[in-house]
C-alpha cells in the first residue's frame, strides 16, 4: 500500500510538472495556477498533487456529475471530458477548466475503467465581465466530451474558443492539459500492469482507510467541546459587511462544522458547496495533521453544514468568480474556532484574501488579458513570527517575474515591497502585507480585489491585529467604485496593498533583541498606528 | 614518477585517492587513504592525509602533478548560515524581492514551516534610483551619488560582501558595471558580485538570489581555498589544487573563489563523474547512479555516458542559476529511523540517527530501529563488526529495537525488519522515478551503479523494485567520489540570454555573434587555466521553447552547420525533444531561442582504467564460510566472499554476500555476480 501510494504521488506530481512546463499562458507556466489529481472509478479522490487546495473543490463533484450525465458503459478509451460550471458541473468558478479522462485497463471481456486522470488549469480569460450572476461571468461548460475515443470534437472546441478573449492561449493550454492527462493515464496503466489492477484498486481503498484512521486519531487528540468563532467579511464587490460564523463540535474522533452567513449576494464572492468543502478539508488537515495523504478518506470523520442559498453555500444562478476571498475568510474562521481547543497549533488571522489585479485591453496584435494574485501576511505562530508576503490557505500561486510581466504585457511595475508596520504586534509578530504598483503603458480595463479593507486581521492570545488592505490610485485616476473596476490611461498607476496578519501573544512579551531588530529593519515604526485606523 | 591525487571531504572521513601516472605501458598504482575529517578547518585533514598517503607509498609531495578536490564547504556554509555579512543594492522599489521570492509559502498545509532565512537582512538591503525597461531603454539613469551613499552606509555597517541586482541587467549591464566601479572605490576590501556576472539571464528573483548566495559564500570560500593552497604549498606540493563544481567539471582556485555559487554540489558531483568513468570503461554508458550513505541518497541519470544538466536548481531553499548535474537527493540512508505514524503505518526517515549515536546496533545509546539495524537483524550485515573490525556491532540491540517497533504494529521482528527495507526501498525508488520515468527515460534500459557505504547492500533490491536487471558495484564503492576527482576535466560554462525567433532570417547571424562573444570568454578562461590549445574543447547548445512557453529545452547545436541548415537542425532537434518530454507538438506556434550556452572543457590527463584478463569462473579462493540470512521467510545459510580476493572472471550465484572493508554487496537468489576486468562486480538477474 505504501509502495502504491508513493507511485500515485509521483504520477500526480509528474502530471503537474508536464502541465506547467508545456503550457503557454503566464498564469500556468509561471504562476502555476493549476492542479492535478487521480480519482477512483467512483469519483473519490485517490491522490491530489500539492498545488492549490481550492482546486480540489472543482474536482470533488466533477466525476460524480459526469457519471450522472453519461453512461459509463458507453465511455471509450480516449474519451476526454471538459467542464467548468459551478452550478451544473462541480466547478467553483468558470475560469477553472477541468479536463477528465477515464483510464482503461484490459478487463475480462473488454477494457474497463479503473481510475480517472483529472487536471485543472485556471484560464486567465473571461476578463472585464460582470458578476451579478453566473451568466455574466463567462462561458458555462457542463461536463461534456471534448474528445471521443481519441478524436477531438472540433465543434465543441470552436464554440468554447469563440467565447474566449485570448483563444490562442486557451488552445495551447488545453493541449498541455491533454498531454498531462495522457501521461497520467499511461502511468496508471503501467502501475496496474505491474502490480495487478485488483492490487492497485485495493491499495487505493486502503489508502483512504488509512487517511481516515489518521484523521480520526488526530481529532481524538483534540479536547471534546463546542468551539465557536465569528468574523466579518468585506470586499470591494459589496457595500455591506458580511458577518460569518462557525460552530465546530468535536466529539471523540469526529468533527462537525456548522457555518452561518448572510444570503447570497449579487456579486462574485459566493461560494459553492464544493468550494466550502475544499476549504474545510484544507483547514482541518492543516490543524489536525498536515501530513495526511490528500485523498477522500480524510473527509469521512467530518460533517459540514451551511445554510443553503447563503454566500457560504450558494445556489444557481449566484456569481462565484471571486469565491476565493470568501474561502480565505472561512479558513480563518476554522482556525479561529479551533484556537479555542488547541491554541498552540494556531496562528493570528492571515491576510484573509486572494488579492487580484486583472488587466485587459487591445493592442495591434489583438485582445490581451492578464490576471495575477498577490500574497500578504501569514499569522504569527505560538513560538515564532508569521511569514511576510506569502499566499495563504486555499491558494499558493507564484508571482510573475517583473522581467516576464513587462515583456509580455503593456504594464510596468513601479514597486513590489513589504508594507512596513502591517504585521500585527505581539510576542510574535504577524506577517507583513505586500504593495504592488502597476503603471499602464496603454489604455486598459482593470479589476482589483482584496479583503480586510475594513475589518483588520485579528490577533491571537493577546496579539494585536495586523493592518488593513487598501487600494491606491495615482494622479488622475478616478478611484474604482463598487466591484473594484475601472480604467487606466497610459502612464497612470494603481496599487494593491494587501493586509498584514495578526500577532500572537501580548506585545509586551516580545524579546528586547527582537524589538530592536524590528526597528532596525523598519518592519514596525510610525505607520504602526495605521492598523487601528482601518477604513 | 608523478602522482595524481583526488581528495573528497566527507562529514566523517576525508578520502584520499592516489594514482600513479606511470610512464609507458606499466599500469599505474592506485592507492586509497582515509583519515578522520577536521570540520573546523577541512584543509588540515587534506594536507595531513596527502602527506601520510604519499609517505605510505614512498612518494614525495614534490611528485604530485595534480590535486583535485570536491568540497562541501560551500554547501555547509549555506545550510548552517555561516556565510559572510552581505549587503544588497537593488533598483528602487524592489529591495524586498529577496525576501518575497516567488510569494509562495514553503508548505501547503503545515502552519509551522518557515521559509529559509533571508540571506541579507532588511536593513542591509538598500535601493538606488535607476530603471531600465524591458526593451533596454533607460527610463531612469543610475543615480551615482545615491549609489555612493548606499556603499558608504554598507561600509559603515561592516559588510564583507555586496551584491548588486538591477532589473534587466542581463540585457543592459551598464548600471551594474558602474556600481562595481563605485563599490570598488568605496569598499575596496568587500567581495562583490554584480548579478549579470553571476547569472546573465532573465527572471530577476533567481538572478538576485544567485548573486546573493555567491556573495555570502565568497569570503568563506576565498579564505578556504587560499588556506588550502597555502597548506599544500607548505607541504611541498608544486601544483595548486583544482575544485569540482556542481557541473562535475573542475575549476582553478581563483576562478572558484570568484564564483563559489558554482560549488554548491561540488561533493556529490564528483561521485557522478566517477560513476561515469567506471560505467564507460565497463561498457555500460546508460546508468542510474545510486550513492547511499548514512543520512541521504543521491541519484543521477547518465544517458550515453552523459549526466543530465540543469541550468538552475533550488539548493537548500535558495534558487541558484548555475549549471548543475541533475542530482536528486532523498533523505534515506543506513541511519534513517523507522517509526509508526499516527495512522498506524510503518515509516522510515527522513530523520536519521547519523553517525553518532548511530543505529541501535552501534550501542551508543540510540534505541530506535534504523535501516542498518534491519539489515543486521536479517543477516545482510554481519552480527559482529563493520569497517574491517573497527566498528563493533551488537545484533541483540538491533533485534530489541526492531522487536519494540514490531510490537506496535503487531508484527514479529523479522517481518518488521523486512518492512523497513521494503519502505526505504520504495522511498529510494521514488527518487529514481523522478530522474528517470518523470523525465521520459525507462529505467529498464539502464544499469544501476551502486556506491557509497550502503549502496551495494540495497542495490539489487532497489533494482528489482525498478524492474532493472543489472547492477554495477565498483571495486571501491566507498571512495568513488575521491576517485572521480582523478577522472575529471577542467570545465567552465558560459551563457547569454538572447530572445530570437527561429523563423527570423537574421537569427543565424545573431546566434553566431552570441556564440562568438561566449567563445571570447572561453578563450580568456583557457588562457587563465593554461590549457594547451590541443586540449581545448567547446560544445554549443541553445535553450529553446515555443514562443509563449516559459520553460526551455536544451538542444545541442551541431558543429559545422550554419544558416538555414542550422535552423532546420535546431527545429527538428527541438521538435524531437518536445515530443519526448511532453508528448505533443504545437506546429503552428513560432519557436524561440532564449539562451545560448557554451561549455568549455580543458582535457586533462586522467587516471587510466585498464582491464585485467579474466582468470576463470571459480570464486572458491575468495570463499569465507557462510552466515544465516533471512530470505523469503526462512533462515538460509548464505555463502560469504571476500571482495579483495575475487579475481577477474570469477562468478558467484546468488544468494551470496560479498564483503569488503567499507561496503557489503548482497547478491539475492536468482541473481548472479561476476567480476569484470576492472574489478567491478556485475550483478544480473536471471
Amino acid at each position: 500500500m505504501e509502495v502504491i501510494g508513493a507511485a500515485l504521488g509521483s504520477i500526480v506530481e509528474e502530471m503537474g510538472e508536464a502541465l506547467v512546463r508545456a503550457s503557454f499562458s503566464t498564469n500556468i507556466k509561471e504562476r502555476r495556477d493549476c492542479s492535478t489529481a487521480l480519482f477512483d472509478r467512483d469519483g473519490r479522490t485517490l491522490c491530489q498533487a500539492e498545488h492549490i487546495p481550492i482546486h480540489l473543490g472543482s474536482f470533488l463533484e466533477l466525476i460524480p456529475e459526469i457519471l450522472r450525465r453519461h453512461d459509463p458503459a458507453a465511455m471509450r478509451p480516449g474519451d476526454v471530458f471538459i467542464g467548468n460550471d459551478a452550478h451544473a458541473g462541480g466547478g467553483t468558478h468558470l475560469p477553472d477548466i477541468v479536463l477528465a479522462e477515464p483510464v482503461f485497463v484490459p478487463g475480462e471481456e473488454e477494457p474497463a475503467i479503473v481510475a480517472w486522470c483529472v487536471n485543472l488549469a485556471h484560464h486567465a480569460d473571461f476578463a472585464d465581465r460582470g458578476n451579478a450572476h453566473i451568466f455574466q461571468e463567462g462561458l458555462r461548460i457542463p461536463p461534456i466530451r471534448l474528445y471521443r475515443a481519441g478524436e477531438l470534437d472540433r465543434d465543441v472546441l470552436e464554440l468554447i474558443l469563440l467565447n474566449c478573449q485570448v483563444p490562442r492561449e486557451r488552445l495551447s493550454d488545453l493541449r498541455a492539459q491533454m498531454a498531462a492527462n495522457r501521461l497520467g493515464a499511461a502511468r496508471v496503466q503501467a502501475l496496474c500492469a505491474r502490480h495487478g489492477t485488483a492490487t492497485v484498486l485495493g491499495a487505493g481503498a486502503a489508502l483512504m482507510d488509512y487517511a481516515e484512521r489518521r484523521m480520526r486519531a488526530g481529532i481524538a487528540a483534540i479536547p471534546d467541546g463546542v468551539y465557536r468563532f465569528d468574523d466579518v467579511h468585506d470586499s470591494p464587490e459589496v457595500a455591506e459587511d458580511l458577518p460569518l460564523s462557525v460552530e465546530i463540535t468535536i466529539a471523540g474522533d469526529a468533527m462537525r462544522l456548522r457555518f452561518d452567513g448572510p444570503p447570497q449576494v449579487r456579486a462574485g464572492i459566493n461560494m459553492t458547496r464544493t468550494a466550502l468543502l475544499a476549504t474545510v478539508y484544507y483547514a482541518v488537515k492543516a490543524v489536525v495533521d498536515p501530513g495526511l495523504p490528500p485523498n477522500a478518506g480524510l473527509a469521512r470523520p467530518l460533517t459540514v453544514t451551511a445554510t443553503e442559498g447563503s454566500v457560504l453555500s450558494c445556489r444557481a444562478p449566484a456569481a462565484v468568480n471571486a469565491r476565493l476571498s470568501t474561502c480565505q475568510r472561512v479558513a480563518d474562521l476554522i482556525l479561529g474556532a479551533l484556537a479555542g481547543a488547541v491554541p498552540e497549533r494556531l496562528t493570528g488571522a492571515h491576510h484573509g484574501a486572494c488579492s487580484v489585479a486583472q488587466f485587459s485591453g487591445y493592442t495591434d496584435q489583438g485582445p490581451w488579458a492578464y490576471l495575477e494574485t498577490i500574497g500578504g501576511g501569514f499569522g504569527a505562530r505560538a513560538t515564532k513570527d508569521g511569514l511576510d508576503g506569502v499566499h495563504v490557505h486555499a491558494t499558493n500561486t507564484s508571482n510573475l517575474p517583473v522581467e516576464a510581466l513587462e515583456t509580455e504585457y503593456p504594464l510596468t511595475l513601479l514597486s513590489y515591497e513589504l508594507v512596513e508596520g502591517s504585521g500585527g504586534a505581539g510576542t510574535w509578530r504577524g506577517g507583513m502585507g505586500l504593495r504592488r504598483v502597476y503603471r499602464a503603458e496603454a489604455e486598459c480595463r482593470v479589476r482589483l480585489d482584496t479583503s480586510r479593507l475594513r475589518t483588520p486581521p485579528w490577533g491571537l492570545a493577546g496579539g494585536l491585529p495586523g493592518a488593513c488592505a487598501r487600494l491606491e490610485f495615482g494622479p488622475g485616476v478616478a478611484p474604482f467604485g463598487l466591484g473594484g473596476r475601472g480604467g487606466l490611461q497610459a502612464g497612470q498607476w494603481v496599487a494593491v496593498v494587501t493586509a498584514g496578519a495578526g500577532g500572537y501573544g501580548p506585545p509586551a512579551g516580545r524579546a528586547p533583541e527582537r524589538v530592536a531588530r524590528d526597528a532596525a529593519e523598519g518592519v514596525i515604526g510610525v505607520q504602526a498606528a495605521r492598523r487601528f485606523q482601518c477604513m | 614518477m608523478a602522482w595524481r591525487v583526488g581528495v573528497d571531504t566527507g562529514g566523517t572521513f576525508t578520502d584520499i585517492c592516489l594514482f600513479e601516472d606511470a610512464p609507458g605501458d606499466r599500469p599505474g598504482r592506485l592507492a586509497v587513504w582515509k583519515i578522520p575529517s577536521t570540520p573546523a578547518d577541512p584543509s588540515r585533514a587534506i594536507a595531513e592525509g596527502i602527506a601520510e598517503g604519499l609517505a605510505r607509498l614512498g612518494a614525495q609531495p614534490r611528485d604530485v602533478a595534480y590535486v583535485g578536490h570536491g568540497t562541501t564547504v560551500a554547501t555547509n556554509a549555506l545550510i548552517q548560515q555561516r556565510g559572510a555579512k552581505t549587503g544588497l543594492i537593488t533598483t528602487r522599489g524592489f529591495r524586498d524581492l529577496l525576501e518575497i521570492g516567488r510569494q509562495k509559502r514553503p508548505d501547503l498545509y503545515d502552519l509551522q514551516v518557515d521559509k529559509p532565512p533571508t540571506l541579507v537582512p532588511r536593513d542591509l538591503r538598500l535601493e538606488v534610483p535607476e530603471r531600465v525597461l524591458h526593451d533596454g531603454r533607460v527610463e531612469v539613469p543610475l543615480d551615482e551619488a545615491a549609489l555612493r551613499d548606499a556603499a558608504r552606509r554598507l561600509r559603515a555597517a561592516g559588510v564583507a560582501a555586496v551584491a548588486v541586482c538591477f532589473l534587466y541587467s542581463f540585457l543592459r549591464p551598464e548600471h551594474e558595471r558602474i556600481a562595481r566601479r563605485v563599490l570598488e572605490q568605496e569598499i575596496p576590501d568587500a567581495f562583490l558580485t554584480m548579478s549579470h556576472e553571476a547569472a546573465p539571464e532573465f527572471r530577476e528573483y533567481e538572478r538576485l538570489s544567485t548573486a546573493v548566495v555567491n556573495c555570502t559564500l565568497g569570503p568563506v570560500i576565498q579564505a578556504y581555498v587560499r588556506r588550502l593552497a597555502e597548506r599544500l604549498r607548505d607541504l611541498g606540493v608544486p601544483v595548486p589544487p583544482h575544485l569540482t563544481q556542481s557541473n562535475g567539471g573542475v575549476l582553478g582556485v581563483e576562478a572558484a573563489a570568484r564564483l563559489p555559487v558554482r560549488l554548491v554540489l561540488s561533493g556529490p558531483s564528483t561521485g557522478v563523474v566517477g560513476a561515469q568513468a567506471i560505467g564507460a570503461a565497463a561498457g555500460f554508458p546508460d546508468l542510474l547512479t545510486f550513492d547511499m550513505g548514512g543520512t541521504s541518497t543521491d541519484v543521477a541519470l547518465l544517458q550515453d555516458g552523459v549526466a543530465g544538466m540543469a541550468p538552475e536548481a533550488v539548493v537548500h531553499g535558495y534558487p541558484i542559476k548555475a549549471p548543475m548535474l541533475g542530482i536528486h537527493t532523498v533523505g534515506a540512508g543506513g541511519g534513517s529511523v523507522a517509526f509508526v505514524d499516527a495512522g498506524g503505518l510503518l515509516k522510515v526517515g527522513p530523520r536519521s540517527a547519523g553517525a553518532d549515536p548511530g543505529p541501535a546496533c552501534y550501542g551508543r545509546g540510540n534505541a530506535e530501529a534504523t535501516v542498518t539495524d534491519a539489515n543486521v537483524v536479517l543477516g545482510f550485515l554481519p552480527p559482529g563488526a563493520l569497517l574491517g573490525g573497527r566498528m563493533p556491532i551488537r545484533r541483540d540491540l538491533a533485534l530489541a529495537a526492531v522487536e519494540r517497533l514490531g510490537a506496535r504494529l503487531g508484527m514479529d521482528a523479522m517481518a518488521t525488519a523486512e518492512g523497513i527495507l521494503a519502505i526505504v526501498t520504495a522511498n529510494m525508488a521514488r527518487a529514481l522515478r523522478v530522474i528517470s520515468i518523470q523525465r521520459g527515460h525507462d529505467p529498464r534500459d539502464y544499469t544501476l551503479l551502486a556506491f557509497g557505504g550502503a549502496g551495494p547492500l540495497h542495490a539489487a533490491r532497489l533494482a528489482r523494485e525498478m524492474e532493472m536487471r543489472r547492477v554495477l558495484v565498483p571495486a571501491a564503492p566507498g571512495i568513488l567520489c575521491a576517485m572521480g576527482l582523478l577522472l575529471t576535466d577542467l570545465r567552465a560554462d558560459f551563457a547569454t540570454t538572447r530572445l530570437l525567433r527561429l523563423d527570423d532570417p537574421a537569427t543565424p547571424a545573431a546566434l553566431e555573434a552570441g556564440f562568438r562573444g561566449l567563445a571570447a570568454q572561453a578563450e580568456r578562461w583557457f588562457a587563465e587555466e593554461r590549457i594547451a590549445p590541443a586540449s581545448r574543447r567547446l560544445r554549443r547548445s541553445v535553450d529553446m521553447r515555443y514562443a509563449g512557453q516559459n520553460y526551455e529545452l536544451g538542444i545541442a547545436v551541431p558543429e559545422g552547420v550554419g544558416g538555414a541548415a542550422l535552423l532546420a537542425a535546431l527545429r527538428s532537434g527541438f521538435a524531437a525533444e518536445h515530443e519526448r518530454r511532453y508528448g505533443f507538438l504545437a506546429e503552428e506556434e513560432p519557436v524561440q531561442v532564449v539562451t545560448a550556452r557554451l561549455e568549455a572543457t580543458g582535457v586533462v590527463r586522467k587516471a587510466e582504467l585498464r582491464a585485467a584478463p579474466p582468470e576463470g569462473e571459480d570464486a572458491g579462493a575468495a570463499r569465507e564460510g557462510e552466515r544465516p540470512v533471512w530470505l523469503d521467510g526462512a533462515w538460509r545459510a548464505v555463502p560469504l566472499y571476500a571482495r579483495d580476493r575475487l579475481r577477474p572472471g570469477n562468478a558467484i550465484a546468488g544468494p551470496a554476500i560479498v564483503e569488503q572493508m567499507d561496503s557489503t554487496t548482497v547478491v539475492p537468489p536468482g541473481w548472479t555476480a561476476r567480476v569484470d576486468g576492472y574489478a567491478n562486480l556485475v550483478l544480473e538477474s536471471a
